[in-house]
């Protein structure tokens, strides 16, 4: 992969109790690139991308090998600060999540938790990240109103939204959009477009064609193991290796 | 969906395999008719022209469908790529036949000057191109394709050499040049079809490894 790394993994193991579910995973996450993880269910493509923030530390039985390293640095050395990961690497999960409070309280919630008080920044912040996130000229006029109000495609861009708020580097998607209408779906698609000039994003899908529009680079992952993963133009149109080929038209999977 | 889309994928590049067959068989009777100032033969190939531009319709749009309704990749993808290009090379192969035919029709009524030169050959030379690169895209047999560079030398160097013996007795003998004007054309046309030979060669290659190549 060309560009800088922004996060890489080296020899990464992964077990749920017995069952080995990464296997020996290298890669480089490029930075303000979108890389698309693909594979068939079961593949390990959510696991490792929930190792990238470090959440799978909140299941047990968990045991993990091998080395994180975000902006060079060892994510699971001794000290590291969880919290302030979890920050600078934000993620957006497959149903959309907002908090049953109003909407101007969903987007503020993360900067008051890292201790912003001030009302008027807090006031900008919610509205640079709604713009950011393609939302507000939408909900500029309801912002008190509850997010539990919103529509499904909102109610995700809420949550891209309550991400960008405390100033990630890095997004993770986990199938962001496999919840909603194709409309919403490509206002998603768009905005991803749009967060690549500011932020990294990873995102698993298992829509390829969803892969093949949004990512600049896409990895392919098979029973754990990374078999394939660069640029996605050349894992789409011809793939090096031959199970990439059978899963991406469709023999398998 | 996916069987579906492989069984269907299939059966275009079968039918894409016998609508080349079409176009070629058009070429080769075509200059088999020259040859033996067969005017019937050269009939029934000007009066196939309509079918192999039905055929081209219908599997350009079956191309089409597939990409709208599968969104094909990877090999898929390249599969159908190349099969746009042999229903266009075939196309244009089957219509060179048409015009070849139509000049037998002209020539006729005289006698044939040296034999029709080495136009014979050059079109057995043609039609082997045609029939290898037809093969190698209903096969995925690229070895076949190997040597369609030397190949293409040889079918230029004949086409040059039936201009020069063309001019040569055009200017011992002004009333033979309407007849030698017609296998100037002619080889010249065959030169062409080789060069959709060559055409259909290089996407088979791009449609087996992803790989673009180019054949001078």
């Amino acid at each position: 992969m060309s560009g800088d790394g922004i996060i890489s993994t080296t020899d990464l193991n992964l077990w749920y109790r017995e069952k080995h579910a990464l296997q020996s995973v290298s890669m480089r996450i490029p930075k303000n690139k979108v890389t698309a993880l693909i594979g068939p269910s079961g593949c390990g493509k959510s696991t490792l991308l929930r190792c990238f923030n470090r959440l799978n530390d909140l299941i047990d039985h968990v045991k993990i090998t091998g080395k994180i390293t975000f902006d060079d640095h060892e994510i699971h050395a001794p000290g590291t600060d969880v919290v302030l990961l979890r920050k600078k690497i934000g993620m957006v999960f497959q149903k959309p999540n907002p908090f049953p409070k109003s909407i101007y309280e969903n987007v503020s919630y993360g900067p008051r938790v890292h201790g912003v008080r001030d009302r008027e920044t807090l006031d900008r912040i919610v509205e640079e990240s709604l713009r950011h996130a393609a939302l507000w000229d939408e909900v500029k006029d309801r912002i008190s109103d509850s997010a539990l109000g919103l529509s499904g495609g909102q109610q995700q861009r809420l949550c891209i939204a309550r991400t960008l708020a405390v100033g990630p580097e890095v997004i993770l998607m986990d199938e962001p959009c496999s919840a909603l209408d194709p409309i919403a779906t490509a206002k998603i698609e768009n905005l991803i477009e749009k967060l690549r000039e500011e932020y990294t994003v990873i995102i698993v899908t298992h829509n390829m064609q969803q892969a093949a529009r949004v990512s600049d680079y896409t990895g392919f992952m098979y029973l754990g193991k990374l078999i394939e993963c660069g640029k996605t133009v050349q894992i789409f149109e011809h793939p090096a290796e031959e199970l990439t080929e059978n899963y991406i038209t469709g023999r398998f999977g | 969906m996916a069987e579906k889309f492989h069984t269907e994928l299939k059966h275009l590049r079968k039918e894409t395999v016998a609508m080349a067959q079409f176009g070629r068989s058009m070429l080769k009777d075509s200059v088999d008719a020259l040859v033996r100032q067969d005017e019937q033969l050269a009939g029934s190939v000007v009066a196939r022209k309509g079918d192999i531009h039905l055929r081209e319709v219908e599997l350009e749009e079956r191309c089409y469908q597939l990409i709208a309704l599968y969104q094909p990749m990877a090999k898929d993808m390249r599969v159908i790529a190349c099969t746009l290009k042999v229903i266009t090379a075939s196309m244009r192969i089957g219509r060179y036949g048409k015009v070849i035919a139509n000049i037998v029709r002209e020539i006729a009524v005289k006698p044939h000057i040296s034999h029709t030169m080495s136009i014979p050959h050059m079109a057995e030379l043609v039609v082997e191109m045609i029939d290898d690169a037809i093969t190698a895209y209903e096969t995925d047999s690229i070895e076949l394709i190997a040597d369609f560079s030397t190949r293409d030398d040889t079918i230029d160097a004949l086409r040059h050499s039936i201009f020069r013996e063309g001019i040569t007795h055009m200017m011992e003998d002004p009333r033979t040049i309407t007849r030698c004007t017609h296998y100037i054309m002619v080889a010249r046309y065959l030169e062409r079809c080789a060069d959709h030979a060559c055409k259909i060669a290089e996407n088979v290659q791009y449609m087996d490894t992803g790989e673009r190549i180019e054949i001078h």
